[in-house]
């Protein structure tokens, strides 16, 4: 049965007083096309005017991943002007000569963390003005698909220096400090967005070969075939409020393998190619060092910080004998399990669960002390870092200029309704390592576990990748050191023109080629600024800006002003050494009047608690060990209500499910839960505990079954890991048994025994049972 | 975003020779457009625009191409960013700024918390800081009154031996 949400009607009515809701933005809209390795969207800000005087609106938004502005389009009644690309000084100058003249002008500006303000100055008293703002952004690539992320809202962040306040019942103000993020102006934080504006989505899918399958953990989706290959894919139920963001998954049939290509306006050839991770092959078995940094601050509280703890524990159940690892949880301090790396021994692994049962959700979010100390503990041996967080850290150049130092690979695992996924990107990108991000109402657990059984052991290190036989092909930016298990090698390049050659890859111990063929299809430009716009995002991210330094590092900061400057008027994009203005003169514009100035507001994000950035006046809970507070002098607060309102989060979504899909979602849940289960149970050997030696392996054959019968294998699955380190166990056991060699074979060829192999006990019977149920060729 | 009224211009500056806002301003003392206000206080004019709105500066004398601002607007933004420096928020600052010389009525309250540390020590802290601040301030609260808990032990214990 179909049930659709009553408060799917958006009405400009305030929820709690009845009032007409003012609001400077009404409709944020996101349109355009996702493609293998990014996307070129086109996001309509529709603006309207109920002051009698004119209105300067700022609305304040984040940047998704590897994402540039690339120009926008004001219309209005009567015009229609396109943006002009300027030094940033020279922009604002323009902006500022057109409002006092009492034009219509526009500015989008880049500030640090990827932030932008959109500034629209003079809107008339009842005008309705729309600016439509190009953007290219990246996707998260997997071997068999994607995932596409847009903020529909901003996640107030932590930083040591910001302030924070609740300033009106359920209204949150953040303040940054102005030598790091000079005129930024962040919009207020509403703790309900129902009041708020309408957000919604068009876009168009386009990937080669089929697609499997389109879904969102996010927003309910409506899926239209388009013309030729591409897919339509659009908010289903008609509009949302501002309180989470858009999170699109893609799943194709064969893989995203390929190469895009295109020539440019100028003619020359462009190209993105997507190569399979298993284009390189196994990977190798050596022990590794890991350290797994868990992020306990306020923000994290609920179930996210509940699920990486339990991921954690399935993960330490993954490690090997001769691995090590480490624990550290921040928060404003640093908690470190044991002080140096341990052995993967049941012993510490115990103790080490024992430290996480004590690791609860509560103060900011130190970030780059947490990576530092994680860094310390692998010392010179290096190794890699899996990080779990929100990332919901303002000044995160800072963090990124810390966390290159050391020479260790950061992993990162994001979870939130509104994570900062671009942040998580580069953070992993530049370190060498692989991120992925999650929502808060996913499983964090499962994609941990996978993300886990990458770590450590790349498919390809030291890879070296070639252009043959493409007349001035350059690769840019550079391909990454290493490529992980699951997890696509992309590409970005250009050529002179239509080409045809191969890219050849070099790695320590192989290598391998694929062909490249560069055609001349429209995509061409598309292909350029995409490019522009990683290479710009990863510039950005080395421009500390504004910090006391030494002669040395401001020298390197001049240099990656002047690299970011060229490289934005190269490829037309914005950033912060160059903004978008336009300024447009209607008739009848009056000179001089001061227009009234709003700052439209966001929601908070739907999981993320409104009391974990921003308290009221009101009781502190006691905390042991400082004295109680004995009274409060004057309280502004209004009687306490519910700080954070569910009511939308209540609501069932568009649809609800039919009754025999829950089920079966019930069903694949609790066979999930099972197998982190088994997976934290297992001994560092690679095999089940038990009393004897036979009674060891019984159950390391009956946790082997219940793997494979959950769809996992040797390589693939998130538990492969653990699939090969109960065969390990079992090929020194083959003494027990003639059964169990006939396992290890049924196992080696993805195949299962049928039953309900987590319910049953070792016993003496046991041998007989499998044998009966092992197929006849095998036996 | 309703940023309350602004206060009346007269009631906020401490200023008496303050000038009416039509009239014979010109002439009688120096006047800025919000361009020059800008450049001599460093601020960004749109950063200006968003004070006025918020109600922490009054908007400027006049209107049109004959907007100008007074000397007291320039003592007002240097005072926003004194207060600024010293770790206020703009909506506290409003209440600082606004508050004081209200005629009507009580100013606006603000809440602190007293912690009594010893019978003769009591700290201050305002009420509603964010909450990883609160747990800085309480972290060092607690080693301050373990400190002064242990002194008096001491002198407890060397009044003893006297």
């Amino acid at each position: 049965m179909a049930t659709i949400s009553v408060a799917t009607r958006f009405v400009p009515v305030a929820a709690k007083t009845d009032t007409e809701v003012r609001l400077a933005m009404q409709r944020l809209w996101l349109t355009g096309r996702i493609l293998p390795v990014g996307a070129r969207l086109q996001v309509h800000h529709t603006f309207r005017s109920s002051e009698e005087k004119p209105l300067e609106v700022i609305y304040a938004f984040g940047l998704p991943r590897d994402a540039a502005l690339r120009r926008f389009r004001v219309r209005g009644e009567g015009f229609s002007v396109r943006s002009e690309l300027k030094p940033v000084e020279e922009a604002v100058k323009a902006y500022e000569a057109g409002l006092a003249a009492g034009h219509l002008s526009t500015l989008a500006r880049q500030y640090g963390d990827g932030l932008v303000n959109l500034t629209l100055g003079n809107i008339r008293p009842g005008e309705t003005v729309t600016v439509v703002l190009e953007v290219l952004a990246g996707v998260e690539t997997h071997d068999d698909g994607l995932r596409f992320r847009f903020p529909f809202t901003l996640a107030p962040c932590y930083h040591g220096k910001a302030r924070a306040a609740e300033v009106a019942p359920g209204v949150g103000e953040l303040e940054l400090p102005e030598d790091e993020f000079g005129d930024l102006i962040l919009p207020r934080f509403a703790a309900d967005a129902s009041d708020l504006h309408e957000v919604g989505f068009d876009l168009r899918l386009a990937m080669p070969g089929s697609i499997r399958e389109i879904a969102s953990p996010s927003h309910p989706l409506r899926i239209e075939q388009a013309d030729g290959s591409a897919s339509r894919v659009l908010l289903a139920t008609g509009r949302e409020v501002p309180d989470r963001d858009l999170v699109l998954d893609v799943r194709t049939r064969n893989g995203l393998e390929g190469v895009l290509s295109g020539l440019d306006t100028e003619g020359h050839g462009r190209f993105a190619a997507v190569v399979p991770s298993r284009t390189f092959g196994e990977r190798s078995e050596a022990p590794r060092q890991v350290v797994f940094v868990l992020d306990r601050s306020g923000s994290m509280s609920g179930a996210p910080i509940k699920q990486a703890r339990r991921a954690l524990e399935a993960c330490l159940g993954a490690l090997a004998p001769d691995d090590r690892f480490g624990l550290v949880a921040f928060d404003d301090r640093i908690e470190v399990f044991r002080g140096s790396l341990v052995e993967g021994s049941a012993e510490s692994r115990e103790q080490a669960r024992e430290f996480l049962r004590g690791v609860d959700a509560r103060g900011g979010t130190e970030l780059a002390a947490g990576i530092s100390e994680a860094a310390g503990l692998l010392g010179r041996g290096g190794g890699d870092i899996l990080v779990l967080t929100d990332g919901q850290v303002f000044g995160t150049e800072r963090i990124l200029a810390k966390a290159r130092d050391p020479g260790v690979r950061i992993h990162c695992l994001g979870i939130g309704s509104a994570s900062q996924d671009r942040f998580l990107a580069l953070l992993a990108r530049e370190t060498g390592g692989v991120s992925r991000f999650l929502t808060p109402r996913e499983r964090v657990d499962l994609p941990v576990v996978d993300l886990f059984a990458s770590i450590g052991r790349p498919v390809a290190a030291g890879l070296e990748v070639k252009l043959e036989g493409i007349a001035g092909g350059r690769i840019a930016p550079e391909p990454p050191p290493a490529v992980f298990a699951c997890r696509p090698l992309v590409l970005f390049g250009e050529s002179d023109g239509a080409a045809e050659g191969r890219l050849a890859f070099a790695w320590d111990g192989g290598k391998a080629a694929v062909p490249l063929q560069i055609c001349a299809s429209p995509l061409g430009e598309t292909l350029r600024v995409l490019q522009g716009a990683r290479l710009i995002t990863d510039l950005e991210s080395r421009w500390t800006g504004g910090e006391e330094s030494g002669a040395a590092v401001r020298r390197e900061e001049q240099r990656v002003d002047r690299k970011l400057e060229e490289l934005s008027r190269a490829y037309g994009l914005a950033s912060r050494r160059l903004a978008l203005v336009a300024v447009v003169e209607r008739a009848g514009d009056q000179p001089g009047e001061l227009p009234k100035t709003q700052v439209v507001p966001v929601g908070m994000p739907q999981d993320t608690a409104f009391a974990s950035y921003f308290r009221r006046p009101g009781p502190a809970p006691s905390v042991a060990a400082a004295p109680g507070p004995v009274g409060v002098l004057w309280s502004l607060a209004e009687p306490a209500r519910a700080l954070f309102s569910r009511r939308r989060a209540a609501e069932p979504l568009a649809y609800e499910a039919a009754p025999a899909a829950m089920a079966e979602l019930e069903v694949y849940e609790k066979a999930a839960d099972t197998l982190l289960e088994l997976a934290a149970r297992m001994e560092p050997d690679g095999g089940m505990p038990g009393t004897t030696e036979e009674e060891r392996v019984q159950a390391t054959i009956l946790a082997l079954l219940s793997f494979l019968a959950g769809g996992n294998t040797e390589n693939s699955g998130a538990f492969r890991s653990h699939v090969r380190r109960l065969l390990a166990f079992l090929e020194d056991a083959l003494h027990i048994h003639p059964v169990v060699s006939r396992i290890i074979t049924l196992a080696r060829q993805g195949r299962t025994l049928e039953g309900d192999w987590p319910a049953r006990q070792p016993g003496p019977k046991l041998w007989a049972q499998l044998e009966a149920e092992i197929p006849a060729e095998l036996r | 975003m309703t940023p309350g009224p602004a206060p009346a211009f007269s009631t906020v500056l401490d200023s008496d020779k303050f000038l009416p806002y039509a009239g014979d301003v010109r002439g009688r003392e120096k006047l800025f457009s919000l361009q020059e206000l800008a450049a001599e206080t460093g601020l960004p004019a749109r950063t200006i625009r968003f004070y006025i709105a918020r109600g922490l500066l009054p908007g400027p004398a006049g209107a049109g191409r004959g907007a100008a601002y007074a000397s007291e607007h320039l003592a007002r933004l240097r005072a926003i960013r004194k207060l600024q420096a010293k770790g206020l928020m703009l909506a506290e600052i409003a209440r600082e700024l606004g508050g004081a010389k209200l005629e009507a009525g009580l100013p606006e309250p603000s809440a602190w918390w007293s912690y009594s540390l010893q019978e003769d020590v009591v700290v201050w802290v305002r009420a509603g800081l964010s909450p990883w601040r609160t747990r800085q301030v309480r972290t060092l609260l607690a080693e301050l009154a373990s400190r002064l808990g242990a002194e008096a032990q001491e002198e407890e214990k060397d009044d003893g031996n006297d």
